[in-house]
C-alpha cells in the first residue's frame, strides 16, 4: 500500500482508542506492561492488543466445532399425531421439508442461516486465528473484511432455534398433533453462542502485526 | 470522527464525578483531535462528518463514524415507540392456528414456557434472553439514558448503563426472531390454517426501530454526557 508509509499506529504513538466509548488516550510516560490501563472515561481496560485473544478464540472455536456434529446429526424437534406417530426432524430434514413443500425461498433462507453461516463462520475463524498466529501479512484488507462479515452475520443462525420454540408453543393440539424440542436444538443453540463468543474474543488488530515489538519510545 | 468536537469540550473542567482519576488516569491524556481504529490500531485525525456521510479507516476499511441523520430527540421517540411495541409484541399472539375447529395460539412468553416445560430449559432461557429480555433492556436503557441527557442531566449509573447497553446491543436478536416468526408461520401453514397475529407485526416494527436506534451508535451519548458532566 502506497499510503502505508504515512500511516502510524496507536502502538507506535502510545495512543489507545477505547473500544467502548471511543475516547483516545495518550500514555504520557512509559509504564510496565502489566500495569492495568482503565479508560479514564468508562473504565474499559485499554490494550494495543487484547490479552490472550487467540487462546480464547481457539477455546470457543474448538468447542463450537465439536458441538456442531451433534447439532446436525441429532434431531432438533419431533412432531407427533395419532395417525403417523412420532417423527424426528434434523436441521437438514427441515430444510428438505420446506423445499419439497414448494417454499424455495424459505428453504434457502433457513439453509443460509442454519448450515451456510455456521460452517462459514467456523472456517473463517480458523483462517483468521491461524494467519494471526503466524503474524501473516497475506491479504490483510480482505481478512479484515472477513472478520467484519462473520461478526455481523453470526447471530442469524439463531433462526432455527426461534422457529422450533415458536412451533413448540403454537402447535399444541394434544393427541391430534404436537411439537417437542429435541437435544439437537440444545447443541445447535450452543454452537451459535460459542461461535459468537469466538468472534467476539478475536482481536481484529491481530490481523495487523506491528513491524517489531510495539515501540515504547517513539 | 463522528461528530464535531467543540473546542470547549476539550477544556471542560473536571466535575466531581470524574474525581476517580487515579495515577494511571492522569497519565492518560485525552486526545480529542484523534481517532484510533478499533479494528487495526491505525491513527487518524478527527474530522467533522456531514449528515449521512460515513468515515472509514484508511488501512482496514472499518467504519470509524457516521454523520448522524437522526437527532437525539427523534431517537427518544423511537425508544418510546419500541417499548410500547415490545409490550404488545409479547402479549399478543404471534400466530393463530385453526385445526378443524380447534384453535391454538401462542405469545412469545407462552412459547418460551412451553419449551421450558418440554425439557429444554437452556433453549428456553436462551430464547427468552435474546428475543425478549435483551431487546427490552436495550429499549429501557436507551429511554433512561436519552431521557436524562436531553434534559441536560447525566443519569445515575451512566457508565455501567452504557456498558450494559453495549452488551444487550450485541446479544439482542429481535430481527432474527422476526424472521423466525415468518418461517414458523409458513411451516404451520403447511399443516393447517395459520393466521399471523398482532404479535408478529409488533415485532416487525420493533425490529425496524431497534435497527434505526442501533445504527445511530452510542457516540452521541458519550459526547452529550461529557458536555454536561465535563468528565474526561
Amino acid at each position: 500500500m502506497s499510503e502505508a508509509s504515512s500511516l502510524q499506529t496507536g502502538a507506535q504513538l502510545r495512543l489507545y482508542g477505547c473500544p467502548t466509548c471511543g475516547r483516545v488516550s495518550q500514555l504520557l510516560h512509559p509504564i510496565a506492561d502489566s500495569t492495568p490501563l482503565p479508560c479514564p472515561r468508562c473504565a474499559t481496560p485499554l490494550h494495543h492488543r487484547r490479552p490472550r485473544s487467540l487462546q480464547r478464540t481457539w477455546a470457543y472455536l474448538i468447542a463450537a466445532t465439536i458441538l456442531y456434529i451433534p447439532a446436525n446429526l441429532l434431531p432438533i424437534m419431533s412432531t407427533s399425531n395419532v395417525f403417523q406417530g412420532e417423527t424426528l426432524h434434523t436441521i437438514l430434514g427441515g430444510i428438505e421439508e420446506l423445499r419439497t413443500g414448494g417454499d424455495w425461498l424459505l428453504a434457502l433462507i433457513v439453509f443460509i442461516a442454519s448450515i451456510a453461516v455456521p460452517m462459514l463462520k467456523i472456517g473463517a475463524l480458523l483462517v483468521l486465528v491461524i494467519t494471526a498466529q503466524r503474524r501473516s501479512r497475506w491479504k490483510q484488507v480482505e481478512r479484515a473484511q472477513l472478520y467484519r462479515m462473520i461478526d455481523a452475520v453470526g447471530h442469524w443462525s439463531m433462526l432455527d432455534v426461534f422457529v422450533v420454540v415458536l412451533l413448540v408453543g403454537t402447535i399444541r393440539f394434544g393427541p391430534l398433533g404436537g411439537v417437542m424440542p429435541e437435544p439437537g436444538l440444545l447443541a445447535f443453540g450452543a454452537v451459535v453462542v460459542l461461535t459468537m463468543l469466538a468472534a467476539g474474543s478475536f482481536d481484529p488488530r491481530l490481523i495487523w502485526p506491528e513491524e517489531e515489538a510495539p515501540q515504547r519510545h517513539p | 470522527m463522528t461528530d464535531p468536537v467543540p473546542s470547549a469540550h476539550a477544556h471542560a473542567p473536571f466535575a466531581p464525578a470524574a474525581a476517580r482519576a487515579t495515577v494511571t488516569a492522569a497519565a492518560l491524556a485525552a486526545r480529542h483531535d484523534l481517532v484510533v481504529c478499533n479494528e487495526c490500531d491505525a491513527v487518524h485525525e478527527r474530522i467533522t462528518l456531514a449528515r449521512g456521510t460515513v468515515a472509514r479507516c484508511r488501512r482496514c476499511n472499518a467504519l470509524l463514524g457516521r454523520g448522524h441523520v437522526i437527532g437525539t430527540e427523534k431517537l427518544l421517540a423511537f425508544a418510546i415507540a419500541s417499548l410500547l411495541l415490545i409490550i404488545i409484541g409479547n402479549s399478543a399472539p404471534i400466530v393463530t392456528l385453526d385445526f378443524q375447529g380447534v384453535v391454538s395460539q401462542a405469545t412469545l412468553p407462552q412459547a418460551i414456557e412451553a419449551t421450558w416445560n418440554a425439557g429444554q430449559p437452556f433453549v428456553a432461557v436462551l430464547t427468552a434472553a435474546t428475543a425478549l429480555v435483551f431487546p427490552l433492556v436495550f429499549t429501557i436503557l436507551r429511554l433512561y439514558l436519552l431521557g436524562s441527557l436531553v434534559r441536560g442531566i447525566v443519569p445515575r449509573g451512566f457508565v455501567p448503563a452504557m456498558h450494559m447497553l453495549a452488551f444487550v446491543t450485541r446479544w439482542g436478536m429481535a430481527e432474527v426472531f422476526m424472521l423466525g416468526t415468518l418461517v414458523a408461520v409458513v411451516r404451520c401453514a403447511s399443516l393447517t390454517s395459520a393466521t399471523p397475529g398482532i404479535g408478529l407485526f409488533a415485532y416487525g416494527a420493533v425490529t425496524l426501530l431497534i435497527t434505526a436506534i442501533t445504527a445511530a451508535g452510542t457516540h452521541n451519548l458519550w459526547k452529550r454526557s461529557s458536555e454536561i458532566g465535563g468528565n474526561a
